[in-house]
């Protein structure tokens, strides 16, 4: 850092020819190496304060322990707040449970309606046989492919997106800004966007999942509203350094950006994972590109003989799985599929949301 | 005596902190505003700055120079003209007959053969129609593309330092001379199709898009001569030391681009197809001015019994779906204010974890959910059957009773945890002084509730309010497609529902159209008119 210093104190500017591309490589390194530092060390402190700050709090909940109120009108109020709670929490957990219970008891006492509220005859051949579903496998493949691909391609779309529109020396910068985020505030309407996705192919087509939803307004918003949020410094002494805008894109501001770009990322892929009426509108003739609730949504109105849809083709094995599940326990456990993915990433997803609720409350 | 005096210097003290409060809030603001000024000035500077410079940089070169960048002028309106006309129907030069769909731009019929041909199996099949003669026509148009394409990155390169605009001349020459083959090759295939053995079904016909299209490429043609010879002096061994370079602002531009690019395509071209509103217009057919029928459609909303009445019942469940959504848009923060009332860290913990689960699921799945227990064979029934013994099995989804309050439950269920976050958020920024300050006063819980914590969410509150004012006709069709049944479709069906029945299911394009159009409208004037509100009322806009 000091040699740094000296050179541009140093008013003699022929010098600087004199340091070969080597050493300047080497400096543009060690500058890169102590930003790195630099960011490391500021989230460590910030974690530590995190924990000193917590920390002080419980102490000071320990010392400053609120006198109970024990009036009656107080005791009521806790115990029916805690009531009502409790209560519609349970429904909101139930449904999932009953589900789950009704998947992996026995199908003979499912049939009967005995299982009500906890399992009985334990085991998971529903969930082995969802293997024959016709059609099911595929919808997987394709809604996983759609949830990766295209919120892949949205996130680094937003997060690139938010940061050109922060430099402040684009040519015409503010009606461009514009330009993409008015677009959230009006719509054609459904019968125009279907034509106008029918008119650029994209109807019965993958990539009408993936291409329009690669610009994300709110999203572009909610990364330039962070992005302008953290110092300029770094990034400044990147560009002086000569570094291109994808350059430094790539090595200070998409590090910088993760917390965000973790937030979009998750609502992102929720809503391509969840996302059904595209594939109703736009994949009529393409069964092969349905999404899993489009399927689902078949599956649930399909009232009659709904064992059929397993395939038939299959080894005796799989025709005596499809006998033993009558339909209610096959819509069960279809939804269940369904709905695992979403259970397995929710408890990773929860730490963002009050970010992205919270910075979704500022715009500009 | 002494007491009162403590109270009138209690009060005094208590107006002096007020005003003092008063003052540092104003205080706050003008800083704020004199900083919004200075950013404003600093960025006027800038771009005066900016300016000067180009224009200095203008007036160093060459006249021949600047004749050239008189040139680029005409090239890029060229250029970008024709890039933006690949996506209008009306324009392609492809149409060379009628058998053609006349809803098929260029850059359909450059993406997909079937689209050019779905009507031909029966022309193909009699010899009427070559398929040679289609192959060459979808050739021609992948190579017109790729010619635009060439214009468009050669129109992109001028805006670079002499050495990319040498390359992009170049460039630029080849895409022009790529559009000129492409329509050349479009002339063989019309000259193909006119011999046809019958001309009455097939209908030869020449595209006006043709003419468009070459009068664009013949001026491409010669401005790229032009800065061609006009760069001639530019050697190779001038440019040997040169890098490829481009001004920032420029650079930045053009990173950004592609995705103008996407959202002029996805969100601003769907505007065009408003103009099915005034054709009498069913699938595949074309538009013309033999089927337009100016605001026929529009009157027809209220000049037809039946459909006057269809609107008028969709009109009325959207209201009042929206309404009860509206009238109990304060559960949320109820929710969050009582929520906060509990002391276990753990419970509220608990409580708001899986309160939000529901949001994160589809609507798909919420029907899916809403039949294990409310179904024939649901939880409800089973559990009714086990208990009293007698069978039970009414199926609750069904049926046209209180409609309403099932779609308002069901929306509250999927998603009161989730609003309520945005409430809990702001309780926690609520100064935690008022309280203590409240408690020295005497305050009781309900008294802190009603007169801190409420007052601090009323302001996004009212910002949550507005939104769902202005939204009051989208209410979305997710949930209503899945819920509805052949029973209750007419308390059910919401206006988002209804353009969807209308023009997917029963191919109403334009009469479905007509109706979004409208929505659209009034959604935006909503949505401007509770902007202004907010910005009357609270100085801050909430769009």
């Amino acid at each position: 850092m000091d040699k740094n210093i000296k050179n541009e104190n140093n008013e003699n500017i022929e010098n600087l020819p004199a340091l070969t591309a080597a050493e300047l490589a080497a400096e543009r390194k060690a500058r890169e190496r102590e930003a790195k530092r630099l960011m490391a060390k500021n989230a460590k402190d910030r974690k530590d304060r995190e924990k000193a700050d917590a920390a002080r709090e419980r102490e000071y909940y320990k010392t400053h322990k609120k006198k109970l109120d024990l009036s009656p009108g107080n005791i009521l109020f806790t115990a029916i707040n805690y009531i009502v709670f409790t209560v519609f929490t349970i429904a909101c957990i139930f449904p999932f449970y009953y589900l789950l219970i009704n998947t992996i008891s026995d199908n003979e006492l499912v049939k009967k309606g005995q299982i009500t509220l906890w399992p009985m005859g334990i085991n998971f051949n529903n969930y082995i046989s969802m293997l024959h579903v016709s059609d099911l496998g595929n919808a997987f493949i394709v809604t996983f492919a759609r949830t990766i691909l295209g919120t892949a391609l949205m996130v680094v779309a937003s997060a690139f997106v938010g940061y050109l529109v922060t430099k402040r020396d684009m040519w015409h910068r503010k009606f461009w800004y514009r330009f993409l985020i008015i677009t959230m505030y009006f719509n054609a309407g459904t019968i125009p966007w279907y034509l106008n996705m029918s008119m650029l192919g994209l109807t019965n087509n993958f990539l009408a999942y993936i291409i329009p939803g690669i610009v994300a307004p709110y999203n572009i918003i909610l990364v330039k509203t962070y992005i302008e949020s953290i110092p300029g410094e770094l990034e400044e002494s990147a560009l002086i350094d000569g570094a291109g805008f994808f350059k430094v894109f790539k090595s200070i501001i998409w590090p910088l950006c993760k917390p965000i770009v973790a937030t979009i990322a998750i609502f992102g892929a929720v809503g391509h994972w969840n996302s059904f009426t595209d594939s109703l509108i736009l994949m009529q003739n393409a069964p092969q590109y349905f999404t899993v609730q489009h399927r689902l949504y078949i599956y649930l109105n399909t009232s009659s003989n709904l064992a059929a849809i397993m395939s038939t083709g299959g080894s005796a094995a799989a025709n005596a799985a499809a006998a033993m599940m009558n339909s209610k326990v096959l819509k069960y456990t279809i939804s269940m599929v369904t709905v695992i993915p979403i259970l397995i990433v929710y408890p990773f997803m929860n730490r963002y949301f009050e970010k992205g609720i919270m910075l979704g409350a500022v715009k500009g | 005596m002494e007491k009162t005096g403590d109270n009138v210097m209690a009060v005094q003290d208590k107006a002096d902190k007020k005003r003092a409060r008063q003052a540092l809030k104003e205080e706050e603001k003008r800083i704020a505003k004199k900083k919004k000024e200075d950013l404003k000035l600093a960025e006027k500077e800038e771009a005066r700055r900016i300016k000067a410079k180009r224009k200095r940089a203008y007036e160093a070169l060459s006249p021949e120079e600047k004749m050239a960048e008189k040139y680029y002028i005409a090239y890029r309106i060229a250029a970008v003209f024709s890039a933006l006309l690949i996506f209008f129907p009306s324009m392609t030069p492809t149409r060379i007959c009628t058998m053609i769909s006349k809803n098929i731009s260029l850059f359909t019929s450059a993406v997909s053969y079937s689209a050019i041909t779905a009507e031909m199996g029966r022309a193909f099949d009699k010899q009427w129609i070559m398929q040679g003669t289609m192959i060459l026509l979808y050739i021609s148009s992948i190579v017109m593309m790729l010619g635009i394409l060439g214009t468009a990155a050669a129109a992109c390169c001028s805006l670079g330092n002499v050495k990319l605009k040498k390359t992009g001349n170049t460039i630029g020459m080849a895409g022009a001379i790529l559009m000129a083959g492409g329509l050349a090759g479009i002339l063989v295939s019309y000259s193909d199709i006119t011999g046809t053995t019958k001309p009455e079904k097939v209908g030869p016909m020449f595209p006006v898009g043709f003419y468009i299209y070459a009068v664009c490429t013949v001026i491409l043609l010669i401005v790229s001569l032009l800065l061609l010879i006009s760069f001639r002096k530019i050697t190779k061994e001038k440019l040997a030391g040169i890098k490829y370079e481009m001004e920032p602002a420029y650079k930045l531009f053009l990173l950004f681009l592609p995705f103008a690019f996407l959202s002029f395509v996805f969100s601003y071209l769907p505007l065009m197809g408003w103009r099915y509103a005034f054709f009498d217009y069913s699938a595949g057919q074309a538009l013309s001015s033999e089927n337009f029928v100016g605001f026929k459609w529009f009157t027809s909303l209220f000049a037809s019994e039946a459909t006057k009445a269809d609107v008028v019942r969709v009109l009325r469940n959207t209201l009042i779906m929206s309404g009860l959504g509206i009238a109990t848009s304060w559960c949320p923060m109820a929710f969050a204010i009582f929520l906060n009332e509990i002391k276990n860290r753990k419970f509220k913990r608990f409580v708001q974890t899986f309160t939000t689960i529901p949001n994160f699921i589809s609507w798909v799945l919420v029907y899916a959910v809403a039949l294990s227990i409310f179904s024939t064979d649901g939880f409800i029934n089973t559990l009714l059957t086990s208990v009293t013994g007698s069978a039970h099995d009414t199926n609750y989804l069904m049926g046209n009773t209180a409609i309403w309050i099932k779609m308002l439950l069901w929306g509250m269920w999927k998603g009161i945890g989730w609003s309520a976050i945005i409430y809990i958020a702001g309780i926690s920024g609520i100064d935690q002084s008022l309280y203590e300050a409240a408690t020295m006063d005497g305050a009781g819980r309900f008294e802190k509730m009603w007169h801190i914590t409420l007052p601090g969410l009323m302001p996004t509150y009212f910002v949550m309010l507005l939104m769902s004012i202005a939204n009051i006709l989208s209410n979305g069709m997710d949930q209503y497609l899945v819920f509805q049944n052949a029973q209750n479709t007419s308390t059910i069906e919401v206006l988002d529902l209804y353009v969807y029945t209308l023009g997917i299911q029963n191919g109403n394009i334009p009469l479905s159209t007509v109706i979004g159009m409208v929505k659209s409208l009034i959604s935006v004037i909503l949505l401007f008119s509770a902007n202004g509100i907010s910005k009357a009322i609270r100085g801050e806009s909430i769009v």
